[in-house]
């Protein structure tokens, strides 16, 4: 059973074995433009360049879809909704009462939904190419305090088990006679109580042991802490740092300095 | 408001049946793999076996908190499958090993009506059924006191208490008996055998086999997902080889006996008090 | 230095009226295997906790009277200071196991120390061969059962490498295979690595097998304190204090009832049968005694 933020797949790809830093920082200069570019047509440029990267991380549709289920009924919700709220611009495809929609206006909504899109299959493709544990090694090597990675770590370890508590919690409940989904609102959100009581009280009792442990390993002994597990940069990894940032600069040069129209 | 189901009892003797239950968790375990179970009115049953061998998935097959993915169980002549968890309770209890993930409120008291409330008793009948089983569990004296500040053993008696309060004819306890002291089981088990006493059926899980050999007057031993063996406590202990496949431990006693076989001492002892009996006279049959 | 030596004890937890420790002085020489039996709230885990440090630093209360573990005063050096010396294994497994591999948390207190990464890596695999889990490296704690957590948890412990491991009551959550298998593993450290054992329990029949030496607690007081043969031979006084008896004992104090006879005593599997026998044979010869 896998932490529920757990997407990451087993490979040995070369996203897989590229650093995790580098790949938190392309990430980044990837969202940045996505919400810099502002034409469609670049737009699907840098969607297709994204969909090629995952082809790269070996992601199977199967899984993409799975995780992405969500956003794409957000697309397709805006690609819809948008035009019915942005009427500006000409030529007008169609009027009626105070419903106008226009052909920009289609655009701009198609235009959105593509940069969602981008930005959901960035962030997609550095769960699904990086372990937790790479992950928090990467952030707190990056300036994140050891304090905050721990605890960032501590509790996506511990989302599985509250879950199974809570499941738990609510069956030995409904073997009370309380029923989850029948009755008013008012009288749900009092049921709430009878299982969000325990929970907490799970929660302080599991901290208070684990707060014992973590001290009886000397957590805080030392400023100087080692890692058994480290991360370093090979030559590969600097020169696709180095591949992104000119992919973030050049456009945004282009863009502003040039004044290029992207 | 959960009315109580009418009870229906084509088959008099047997309050609940299960006919060759299946239950397959998601991700494909197989945690039941054909069950077939007939429980009668004030049966002492202990279901034993290691973690992993179904004891808790048929528990909770009993009261629906899981559905079988096949076959069908039978409770109070009703079909399980057509009532819902709650109207379940009416007949079968379930108190969970973890008290913990069923106390939240602010007295005992309020604690032991939660349940009887929930399925709609008038408040007089309320009252009396969680007077009684507070009174029953030996809590009168702790009636206004928080649950969650009481100790293990007391948080215990106080989960069990609220779950016979709605007076179910079946009363399933989950490892009763982890985490408890001597004194607080021998308290814990001389409640639950007055509880026997009155009529209801009890359903230990448990895998103390010294607890079993002391109480239970039925013992069903599971291992992957599978009844083993369905009898009366001699006959549980007899194999040694069955309960160690099982992931049981013999009790002491038990394998002592075993390896007195040849002396003539009977194979199915489980207690000290019976091994003594016929090692004395054993002994004093011998020319 | 004695890995632990307790006089006068006096301990109240700090939201609490009764005292914990009621003066209890107590010594733990090198290598010993020693028993704590009591029932629920007789003072056990308070010891175990004073072990560390953990008392009275991250446990709250008031402490009196002297706690030296290894030559030094609990209440003048920290938890960090006494970890490279005293491990300890609480009783739920899943709570003290918090990293996403067994990996992680069997190097998570080395790495607290700076302990150079090479070492740390001998010290993971040292550690979990100890305890029967070599190879379970990149398992994730979702995928143990009870007992592998447990022994992960003393593995985790290990690779600080103390001279003495405490265990509050380790076996809780477990079934009869994960209890005897993890009685095996800390019987095993203590004779092929002469580790100090100090455990903590409410059933005394793995006591009786394994200890060298049982020590009775009872409302914050040790009553007494000697051989497993000797402190166990008597099961009304350990049900008066709320413990399990062995049931070897319990055969052994009936059949002396009935025959008359003060000195049945037996504790291991094999002494029990031998006498029994002995007693069979005496009666063919027609001697008593």
């Amino acid at each position: 059973m896998t932490g529920f933020m757990d997407l990451y797949t087993e490979g040995n790809t070369f996203l897989h074995r590229t650093d995790p830093r580098v790949k938190i920082l392309a990430v980044l200069f990837l969202s940045a433009l996505a919400l810099i570019i502002g034409s469609l047509e670049y737009l699907l440029a840098l969607l297709a360049f994204i969909l090629l990267l995952l082809a790269l991380g070996r992601a199977t549709l199967a899984k993409t879809f799975f995780a992405l289920k969500l956003v794409l009924r957000v697309m397709v919700l805006i690609v819809i909704l948008w035009p019915f709220f942005n009427p500006s611009g000409s030529p007008v495809l169609f009027e009626y009462g105070i419903i106008k929609i226009t052909e920009p206006g289609i655009v701009s909504g198609i235009t959105v939904a593509v940069r969602i899109a981008c930005l959901a299959s960035v962030w997609y493709i550095l769960m699904f190419t990086t372990t937790q544990r790479d992950l928090l090694r990467a952030l707190v090597k990056l300036g994140l305090r050891f304090d905050f990675g721990l605890t960032l770590a501590i509790a996506l370890r511990f989302l599985p088990t509250f879950g199974a508590i809570v499941n738990s919690i609510k069956d030995a409940q409904r073997a009370r006679g309380m029923e989850f989904d029948r009755g008013s609102l008012v009288k749900r959100s009092k049921n709430y109580v009878a299982v969000l009581v325990p929970t907490i009280v799970s929660a302080l009792r599991t901290a208070e042991t684990l707060s014992l442990a973590l001290q009886s390993r000397a957590y805080g002994a030392r400023k100087d802490r080692t890692y058994l597990r480290d991360l370093n940069m090979r030559p590969a990894d600097y020169a696709t740092l180095a591949f992104f940032s000119l992919l973030l600069i050049l456009p945004v040069f282009a863009k502003y300095v040039l004044q290029v129209s992207i | 408001m959960i009315p109580r189901p009418s009870s229906r009892r084509p088959d008099e003797n047997f309050f609940i049946v299960a006919h060759d239950i299946k239950y397959v968790y998601e991700g494909g375990i197989e945690a039941l793999k054909g069950v077939n179970l007939r429980i009668k009115s004030g049966d002492f049953i202990a279901i034993v076996g290691g973690n992993g061998s179904g004891k808790t998935t048929l528990a909770k097959n009993l009261i629906g908190l899981l559905r079988p993915t096949s076959g069908s169980v039978d409770v109070a002549g009703n079909r399980a499958e057509k009532m819902t968890v709650a109207e379940l309770a009416h007949f079968v209890g379930y108190a969970f090993q973890n008290p913990d993930h069923q106390l939240f409120s602010g007295t005992v008291e309020e604690e032991v009506r939660f349940g009887p409330r929930n399925l709609g008793m008038p408040d007089a009948e309320v009252s009396k059924k969680a007077d009684h089983a507070i009174a029953l569990m030996g809590l009168q004296n702790l009636k206004s006191e928080q649950p969650l500040s009481l100790t293990l053993g007391l948080r215990r008696k106080v989960s069990i208490a609220s779950v016979i309060a709605m007076d179910p004819q079946v009363i399933i306890l989950d490892e009763p008996t982890t985490g408890l002291d001597a004194e607080e089981i021998a308290d814990l088990m001389t409640s639950i055998r007055a509880l026997n006493e009155e009529g209801h059926t009890l359903i230990l899980i448990t895998h103390d086999m010294r607890l079993v050999a002391q109480h239970a007057k039925r013992v069903i031993i599971m291992a992957n997902g599978r009844i083993l063996l369905d009898s009366d406590p001699p006959g549980a202990f007899s194999d040694l080889g069955l309960l160690r496949s099982s992931k049981l431990e013999p009790p002491p006693v038990t394998q002592l006996a075993h390896s007195l076989a040849e002396f003539g001492i009977p194979k199915d002892i489980a207690t000290a008090e019976a091994l003594v009996e016929s090692i004395i006279s054993a002994r004093s049959g011998r020319p | 230095m004695r890995p632990l030596e307790l006089r006068d004890v006096k301990f109240t937890y700090a939201n609490s009226s009764r005292r914990a420790l009621d003066g209890v002085s107590l010594d733990i020489e090198k290598g010993e295997f020693v028993t704590l039996l009591g029932a629920n709230g007789s003072g056990k885990s308070t010891i175990c906790m004073l072990s560390n440090g953990l008392i009275p630093h991250a446990v709250k209360g008031r402490l009196e009277g002297s706690a030296k573990v290894f030559g030094f005063e609990v209440s003048e050096h920290t938890v960090s200071e006494f970890a490279t010396r005293v491990g300890i294994v609480f009783q739920e497994p899943e709570s003290q196991l918090f990293c996403m591999s067994v990996e992680e948390e069997v190097a998570f207190g080395p790495e607290n120390l700076a302990v150079p990464r090479e070492e740390i890596r001998e010290r993971v695999g040292w550690a979990l061969e100890l305890v029967g889990m070599k190879g379970y490296d990149d398992r994730s704690p979702f995928s143990l059962s009870g007992g592998e957590k447990q022994r992960v948890a003393i593995a985790a412990a290990l690779s600080m490498r103390p001279e003495m491991l405490v265990l509050d009551e380790p076996a809780y959550a477990l079934d009869p295979v994960g209890r005897i298998g993890l009685y095996r593993v800390l019987r095993e450290l203590k004779e092929r690595h002469g580790m100090t054992v100090l455990l903590a329990e409410r059933d005394a029949e793995e006591a009786s097998v394994f200890s060298d030496r049982v020590v009775l607690t009872k409302e914050g007081r040790v009553i007494d304190s000697g051989a497993p043969k000797e402190m166990l031979r008597d099961p009304d006084r350990l049900r008066s204090i709320g413990v399990l008896p062995p049931q070897l004992s319990e055969v052994a104090s009936l059949l002396g009832k009935r025959l008359g006879r003060s000195d049945l005593n037996f504790t291991g599997m094999d002494e029990a049968r031998r006498t029994i026998i002995e007693l069979f044979s005496t009666r063919r010869t027609g001697g008593a005694r």
